[in-house]
């Protein structure tokens, strides 16, 4: 009886427990929502409301109209776009052959690859600026493309090389002693499986290269190709920062990211990981 | 099939370098024409106490931050680990705020703790009877910038460790069980051991992240007020963007990625022991 109580105790403190850090982590998102749905005068209110007195979508009308907001979302569509098409193109071809040509250097490629990966982007901000701008690529789409397709690489080949390994090689031989040539059976038999692996791996690329901003704010200077963050940023420096225009831009800015996080929840921590924990 | 993947990899990692090197012994400033310098720049640095100061800055922004986030990430993994109701939504209720663009956490936390119409300064009013200025304070910035990044990053730590847990063989702590031991003896002689090498990669991983952190502080405080907040990635962007010492940016970005080589060969150190204990 006294065992059965302190496990109800137990279980009680334990999800009180949960609860808090709910708490914590949810609050900073709710307040963000919430305020902007509040009308100016409500947002500037000395004691603060915990549930908008009127909701209102004039923020959001406001921010559209006072700046380019559509732009700095389009910008960011074609950037992740054009770069995570590239780099599951390239990157998947590359961890296909790693996956299925075994070579004694298999092992050290992919360990250069992952180092490549642990490069912080500030060590490499300067070359990279003056790279891309000795290209003329500065303020193009073309330029902040080029550098997050090689940026995602290491991730993406590491991602589908564990999944390409999850796909037994028998099915392909035996495709292959039907006649089909080794692309045939890559084409009709291991891309359909490894379709799901495709999806969250490009899912992981799209979040990763949408957040990014350290090398979008160098190579992006101009409205017609920074994308939200940089946009996000260079409205939040204004000198009178507009709070109802901002909390709305926050919102309408990690809406897309959110949803794909929650398609993707069940193969985060794989991607958290590079595949090695799932 | 590997060659497109790593000439790419090649102009993120390796041409980079090999070129801060070069220019690192430049005394290259936009629009002024470069001249050999030899290791003037890295003399500079030794004797720069702004250098200095903002690597101290970034060690206790680093171990603090990391140090919090592990406890916390642990003590939830923990709670979450084992039978619970909704733990599905559970999870991915705390894997938002990562995925949240840092520039848009970073709007949000200063939304939250702005003097005027902040929640935070309301909160500390009627608490304390003194309204507190986390990002104006300099006592404050730094404490508030770390706050920023535990909200962000705990849900690593915890997904992460939750996996480890998940994936630990669960005959030793049956085992322990019959033996009668208490919740305590089996978490620090069973669970910490058996979840050390995923403890020291999620260690690894961010500690590396938190040392470069950028967006979030950028956003935030953008190192100040004064120099209270400038971490070594806002020192280096300042330098090499701010007063164009590109020559000099180079110099200071090699000295970092140093250090970074050293931390993260304890980390594997550590792992290696083992990997090799096992």
């Amino acid at each position: 009886m006294i065992l059965r109580l302190r496990s109800i105790v137990l279980q009680c403190g334990r999800y009180l427990l949960i609860a808090v850090a709910l708490f914590l982590t949810l609050f900073p998102l709710y307040w963000l929502l919430i305020s902007s749905l509040k009308s100016d005068p409500e947002l500037f209110r000395s004691v603060p409301t915990l549930i908008p007195e009127r909701p209102t979508l004039g923020s959001y009308r406001e921010l559209f109209a006072i700046r380019n907001v559509g732009q700095f979302l389009l910008n960011s569509t074609i950037v992740v776009s054009l770069s995570v098409v590239a780099s599951m193109v390239i990157g998947s071809a590359a961890a296909y052959s790693l996956a299925r040509f075994r070579s004694p250097a298999n092992q050290s490629i992919l360990f250069a690859i992952l180092v490549t990966r642990m490069i912080p982007g500030i060590v490499i901000v300067v070359p990279i600026f003056l790279m891309i701008r000795a290209f003329g690529l500065l303020n193009t789409y073309a330029g902040l493309s080029l550098v997050y397709t090689a940026l995602n690489l290491p991730f993406v080949i590491w991602m589908m090389r564990s999944f390409f390994n999850e796909i037994p090689i028998e099915l392909e031989e035996a495709a292959m002693v039907d006649g089909d040539s080794r692309l045939s059976a890559l084409w009709r038999i291991v891309l359909p499986l490894a379709a799901p692996g495709l999806a969250a791996t490009a899912f992981f690329a799209v979040i990763t290269t949408y957040n990014e901003f350290v090398f979008a704010l160098i190579l992006t200077s101009t409205d017609d190709t920074m994308t939200v963050p940089v946009g996000t940023a260079t409205l939040s420096f204004k000198t009178s920062v507009d709070w109802g225009a901002m909390t709305a831009m926050a919102i309408i800015g990690m809406l897309p990211v959110m949803m794909l996080a929650v398609a993707l929840q069940r193969h985060f921590v794989r991607g958290l990981t590079l595949g090695a924990l799932k | 099939m590997l060659a497109p993947s790593l000439v790419l990899l090649l102009g993120v990692s390796v041409i980079p370098l090999l070129y801060s090197a070069r220019i690192s012994l430049l005394s290259f400033r936009f629009g002024n024409p470069y001249k050999f310098v030899g290791l003037n720049n890295y003399i500079h640095l030794f004797r720069d106490l702004g250098f200095w100061h903002s690597l101290g800055i970034t060690a206790v922004f680093t171990v603090v931050a990391v140090a919090i986030e592990f406890v916390l990430g642990l003590c939830l993994a923990l709670l979450v680990a084992g039978n619970l109701r909704f733990k599905g939504l559970i999870r991915t209720a705390f894997m938002l705020p990562m995925v949240v663009t840092p520039v848009i956490a970073g709007i949000t936390f200063r939304f939250i703790f702005t003097s005027d119409l902040g929640i935070v300064s309301y909160l500390t009013r009627i608490i304390f009877g003194k309204q507190f200025n986390f990002l104006s304070t300099p006592e404050l910035a730094l404490p508030a910038v770390i706050i920023v990044n535990v909200w962000e990053w705990t849900s690593f730590m915890f997904l992460v460790l939750l996996a480890g847990l998940h994936s630990l063989p669960t005959e030793p702590f049956e085992a322990a069980r019959v033996d009668g031991a208490s919740p305590w003896q089996i978490f620090r002689d069973i669970t910490l051991p058996l979840l050390k090498p995923v403890i020291l990669i999620a260690l690894l991983i961010r500690t590396m992240d938190a040392f470069t952190t950028f967006d979030s502080i950028f956003i935030l405080t953008a190192g100040g007020p004064g120099t209270s907040t400038e971490t070594v990635s806002l020192y280096v962007y300042n330098t090499a963007f701010q007063f164009l010492q590109l020559g000099y940016a180079a110099a200071m970005v090699l000295v970092i990625l140093v250090l970074l080589v050293l931390v993260s060969r304890l980390f594997i150190r550590l792992l290696g022991d083992e990997a090799s204990a096992a």
